[in-house]
Formats: C-alpha cells, sequence, structure tokens
C-alpha cells in the first residue's frame, strides 16, 4: 500500500477508484475470470490464472510483470489467439472465438511479410477483408504518410531500419480501423533512443486513431508515460496484482520523463511492485 | 607499402584469370598429346581432335537435334511434373496434420530408394515407352521437391501466419501466399538439386533402352566401339547439364525477389 511517510505528493498514481469491473457494462473488453493452461511434457503450465479486467473504450491499458507472467498470453486470449481453460474473453460484446479484423495487433517482431513492399504489407488487412486494390493502396498511402514513410512507400521490409518496420507493423494493424489494438513489447527489441522517439510517436498517433488500446511492456515508464491504466501481474501464475490509474495530463510527451513530479510517481509505483513481489515471495516461503 | 600490396595482389589476381582461361586449353592439349603420342591405345582413348569430328557427324547426320530433343523433353516434362506434385502435396502434408500422417511415412520410406533401382519395375509396367522414362524422371524430382517443400511450409516463421490470421488473411490465402511464399527460399534449394537429380535419372532411363536421346546414343556409340562419338556424347550431357543448372540458379535467384 502507499508509504505513510511519503504522504500522496504529487501522486497523481492512485488505486483506480472506479476501476471498470468485468461487470461494468459499457466496457469494450472484459475479461472474466479466465484461465489458461498449457500442455508441456511434464505435466500443465498455468500461464494465465483467474483474470478478471475490463476496458472501456478510447482507453489505454498498459500490462507490466515480469518475464514469463502470462502478458503475452493473456493479450493473445484477448486476440483470440488463444482460448480460455476456464473464463471468458469478450470484445464488443462478443466471445473472441478466434482472430477477428475488429482487433488489431502489433507483436515484438514486426513479422511483415517479407515478400511484400511496405505499401503492400499495409494493404494486406484492406485486401483480405475483401476491399478492392485502388482503396487498399489508398488506405496504405494515408497510413505510409501517418507514420512518415513516404519515401520508403515501394520499399521491401528487410531494407528498413527495426524502428521503421516496427512503424509498418502499426500502421499495419491499424489498416483495418479495429476497435481494439493489441501490443505485445512492441518497442521491446529496439533501442533507447529509437523507443523514444517510438513512443512519442505512438502518443501523436493515438490522438488520431480512436482505438482502445492494450499495451504490454517490461518498461514501468513507458507505461505510466503511455497509459491512462498500469495493470500489475504477479510472477507466475500470472495473477493481477494492481490496478493503478496515471492522472498524468495529456498531451504528453517523452519530455515529462525527467519532471520530478514524474519521477516520484514512479517511485511510488516501483515501491508498489516490489513490496507486492516480496509479498509474493513470502508468500511462497511460507507455503513451502 | 599498401599501395605494393595493393598492386602485387592485383597481379596475383591477374595471374589466376590467366590461368583460370587456359586451364581448359591445357587440358585439351595434354590430351591430345598422350593420344598421339601411342602411350594409350587410341582406339580407348581417342583424342580430342577424333571427339570434335565425330560430334560434327553427329550433328551433319541429323540425329543431333532428334536426341537432344528427346533428352530434353524427358528431362523438362518430368522435372515440371515431379516439381508441380511435389510442391502441392509438400504444402499439404507440411500444412495438415492428417495428410501427413497419411503420406510421410510412406513418402519416408520409398524416397531413400535410388530412382535407379526403378528400373526393372518400369520395365516391367511400360516397356520401352516415353511413360516410363518420364516416371523415371518424376520420381526422382518428386521426393526431392517433396522433402524441401514440407520442411519449408513446417519451418515458416509463426509469426508471418499469426500477423496474417490478425489481418483476416482468408484460409485459402493462407496457404496460396504466406505458407507458399514463406516456403520458397527452401523450396528453390529442393528443385535446385532436383535439377540434377533430374538428369541422373535421364541417364538411367535411356540406358534402359530408348529410340533416341543423348545417353541412348552414347550407349549405340559405345557397342559399336566409337568411343570418340561416346565422349562427345559425355561432353553434349555435361554441357546440357551446367547449362540448366546454370539457368535455374539464374532463375532461382529471381525467384526469391524481395531479397
Ligand atoms: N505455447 C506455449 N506452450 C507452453 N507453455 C507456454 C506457451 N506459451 C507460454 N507458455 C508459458 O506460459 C507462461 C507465460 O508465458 P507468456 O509468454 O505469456 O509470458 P510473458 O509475460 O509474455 O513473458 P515475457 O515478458 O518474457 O514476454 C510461461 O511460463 C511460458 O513458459
Ligand atoms: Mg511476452
Amino acid at each position: 500500500m502507499h508509504n505513510p511517510l511519503r504522504p500522496a505528493l504529487p501522486l497523481r498514481l492512485v488505486d483506480a477508484p472506479p476501476a471498470p469491473s468485468s461487470t461494468t457494462p459499457q466496457a469494450i473488453i472484459r475479461v472474466e475470470d479466465l484461465s489458461i493452461v498449457f500442455d508441456v511434457p511434464r505435466g500443465q503450465v498455468i500461464a494465465v490464472d483467474r483474470v478478471s479486467l475490463a476496458v472501456m473504450p478510447g482507453e489505454f491499458v498498459s500490462l507490466v510483470g515480469p518475464s514469463g507472467c502470462g502478458k503475452s498470453t493473456l493479450l493473445n486470449a484477448m486476440a483470440g489467439l488463444e482460448q480460455p481453460f476456464e473464463g471468458l474473453v469478450t470484445v464488443a460484446g462478443e466471445s473472441m472465438l478466434g482472430p477477428r479484423p475488429d482487433v488489431g495487433m502489433v507483436f515484438q517482431q514486426p513479422h511483415l511479410f517479407p515478400w511484400k513492399s511496405v505499401r503492400r504489407n499495409i494493404a494486406h488487412g484492406p485486401r483480405a477483408l475483401g476491399k478492392s486494390k485502388a482503396e487498399a493502396l489508398r488506405i496504405a498511402d494515408d497510413l505510409i504518410e501517418m507514420i512518415g514513410l513516404t519515401k520508403f512507400a515501394n520499399a521491401y521490409p528487410h531494407t528498413l531500419s527495426g524502428g521503421m518496420q516496427q512503424r509498418v507493423a502499426i500502421a499495419r494493424a491499424l489498416a483495418n480501423q479495429p476497435r481494439v489494438l493489441l501490443m505485445d513489447e512492441p518497442f521491446g527489441a529496439l533501442d533507447a533512443q529509437t523507443r523514444a522517439v517510438m513512443q512519442d510517436n505512438l502518443l501523436e498517433l493515438r490522438g488520431r486513431i480512436n482505438a482502445t488500446i492494450v499495451f504490454v511492456t517490461h518498461d514501468i515508464d513507458e507505461a505510466i508515460l503511455l497509459s491512462d491504466r498500469v495493470l500489475i501481474m504477479s510472477a507466475g501464475p500470472g495473477r493481477i496484482l494492481r490496478d493503478l490509474s496515471v492522472g498524468l495530463p495529456r498531451p504528453r510527451s517523452s519530455a515529462i520523463l525527467t519532471d520530478p513530479a514524474y519521477l516520484a510517481l514512479k517511485r511510488d509505483c516501483l515501491d508498489l511492485i516490489r513490496s507486492e513481489g516480496r509479498k509474493a515471495f513470502e508468500q511462497m516461503e511460507t507455503v513451502a | 607499402m599498401s599501395v605494393g600490396r595493393r598492386s602485387r595482389a592485383n597481379a596475383a589476381g591477374r595471374l589466376s584469370v590467366l590461368v583460370g582461361v587456359l586451364s581448359v586449353p591445357t587440358f585439351v592439349g595434354v590430351w591430345e598429346l598422350i593420344a598421339r603420342s601411342r602411350i594409350v591405345n587410341a582406339v580407348l582413348f581417342p583424342p580430342p581432335s577424333t571427339v570434335a569430328v565425330a560430334v560434327l557427324d553427329w550433328i551433319h547426320s541429323g540425329q543431333f537435334f532428334g536426341d537432344l530433343s528427346a533428352s530434353l523433353f524427358r528431362v523438362t516434362a518430368g522435372f515440371l511434373i515431379g516439381a508441380t506434385g511435389g510442391i502441392v502435396l509438400g504444402v499439404l502434408t507440411g500444412e495438415f496434420r492428417l495428410v501427413s500422417s497419411l503420406l510421410s511415412p510412406l513418402f519416408h520410406i520409398l524416397r531413400p530408394i535410388p530412382p535407379i533401382a526403378f528400373v526393372p519395375i518400369v520395365i516391367l509396367w511400360f516397356g520401352l515407352s516415353e511413360a516410363g522414362k518420364l516416371f523415371l524422371v518424376v520420381w526422382g524430382v518428386f521426393f526431392t521437391v517433396w522433402l524441401a517443400t514440407h520442411i519449408g511450409v513446417q519451418k515458416v516463421d509463426r509469426g508471418l501466419i499469426r500477423a496474417a490470421l490478425m489481418l483476416g488473411t482468408p484460409r485459402r490465402q493462407m496457404l496460396s501466399e504466406i505458407v507458399l511464399l514463406g516456403a520458397l527460399p527452401y523450396i528453390v534449394v529442393g528443385l535446385r538439386t532436383a535439377v540434377s537429380i533430374s538428369f541422373y535419372t535421364l541417364v538411367a532411363a535411356e540406358l534402359a533402352g530408348a529410340f533416341a536421346g543423348i545417353v541412348y546414343r552414347i550407349e549405340i556409340a559405345q557397342q559399336n566401339m566409337q568411343t570418340g562419338q561416346v565422349m562427345g556424347g559425355l561432353a553434349a550431357l555435361g554441357l546440357l547439364s551446367f547449362v540448366a543448372d546454370r539457368s535455374f540458379a539464374a532463375i532461382a535467384e529471381r525467384a526469391v525477389w524481395w531479397r
């Protein structure tokens, strides 16, 4: 809980008071008592353990937690790429039985089609959904302009830098105009400088699209900078420990990362993670 | 000093180019000298000049183009049929567990048997017909291309498949575009190996009995002790498969166009 010695100074990071629960009717994403289990050679692994959460339309929510805690698995369930062992995942009121074009995904690796130019990679989704070639290319060209890669429209992915490739991957996911955009450590493979630029790009981009975003990251700075809410997950089996809302004013940019108010905020957040981590560790010891 | 080193490197480069250009003529010259020196039996080991005369006769008699087109047809048709079958079945076994369980064990048993070992049974089944020769070439090409495609399909980046799924790619496009192009680099390697295999099997097919063809001509010449003609045939076969391999390499480079 909050450190009593450090009064809630500029603490705009608080337990989300009216945190939408999985029964909130207007929520666009609803996860109810979701468990996901994988069969492995030596039995089963519980990757996600009875998680419930809700995301409101237009919200930007980050999932943070240690490696292997089930962030990707939870995100994949929202994408329809993993099916629940128990529980329910709905987007816009409908169960995620498989991938759906109104839910887009950006992975840690860009996974661009190497045989397609930037333009055609972005046009892939609209084409797959039955749009005419001209229409699909028009959509692609608009997005290429938005991500600032007009000069590279006809380049093949392997000729682009990692950051440029990831921008194309984001544009490709946006081409189907998804209501929900899921991002799994999209900047995790980039160097610090490029990552900062990409974060600013994403903040700016977000002003222009009205997708709900769920964003997985290891990086607490990134989570606070980008999100309206940060969900902190425990080490495996994956559960959500805390649901924190970030009250920093928008528009934001990576410049706030050196702001003293922000630093205080981050310190509190890290304290929370540490104490929760210690608690989990002590629990493990008492069980053992 | 570095200039000196560079000019020495240049000199070495020029020398190796010169040696490269002279390599074949020197070999032919030495061969001519040895064959004419009567150290060896000139009937069994004719000089290149005799081989050249035999090849010219072959061309003038009009048989050469008949033989060439017969062999080319067998190799090309057999390659195309075998490669198409191999790619289609490779995609199916690579992508569908059930098809793989059905066919892969069978293919893995049949694949290691050298195609040449099928000559006797092919003669029983097809006699000396063209179909039997095609069968042998198709057989040899098919398994190589099938295996390469099967492996290629299984190695397609799962991330690409997931990305395509998230974008709403229909099942059919998934197979015909994402899986097929994802496996293409492997398939191309398989096809290139299959080019030389198609020539091996051509040799077996024509030796088994034919009425025209380059290898057939070599065999006839052997029976008539026309050693020059035999060597001319070998040279023609070597040249043909060399050209086929090089043209395929050039095509392959363009096939994976995004690299
Ligand atoms: N396909 C799978 N088969 C078996 N186990 C899996 C599979 N996918 C994930 N797991 C297991 O589930 C747990 C959660 O994995 P997940 O990839 O969701 O973690 P993560 O939080 O995304 O980790 P990271 O931050 O390293 O990406 C891990 O213990 C992992 O080993
Ligand atoms: Mg992950």
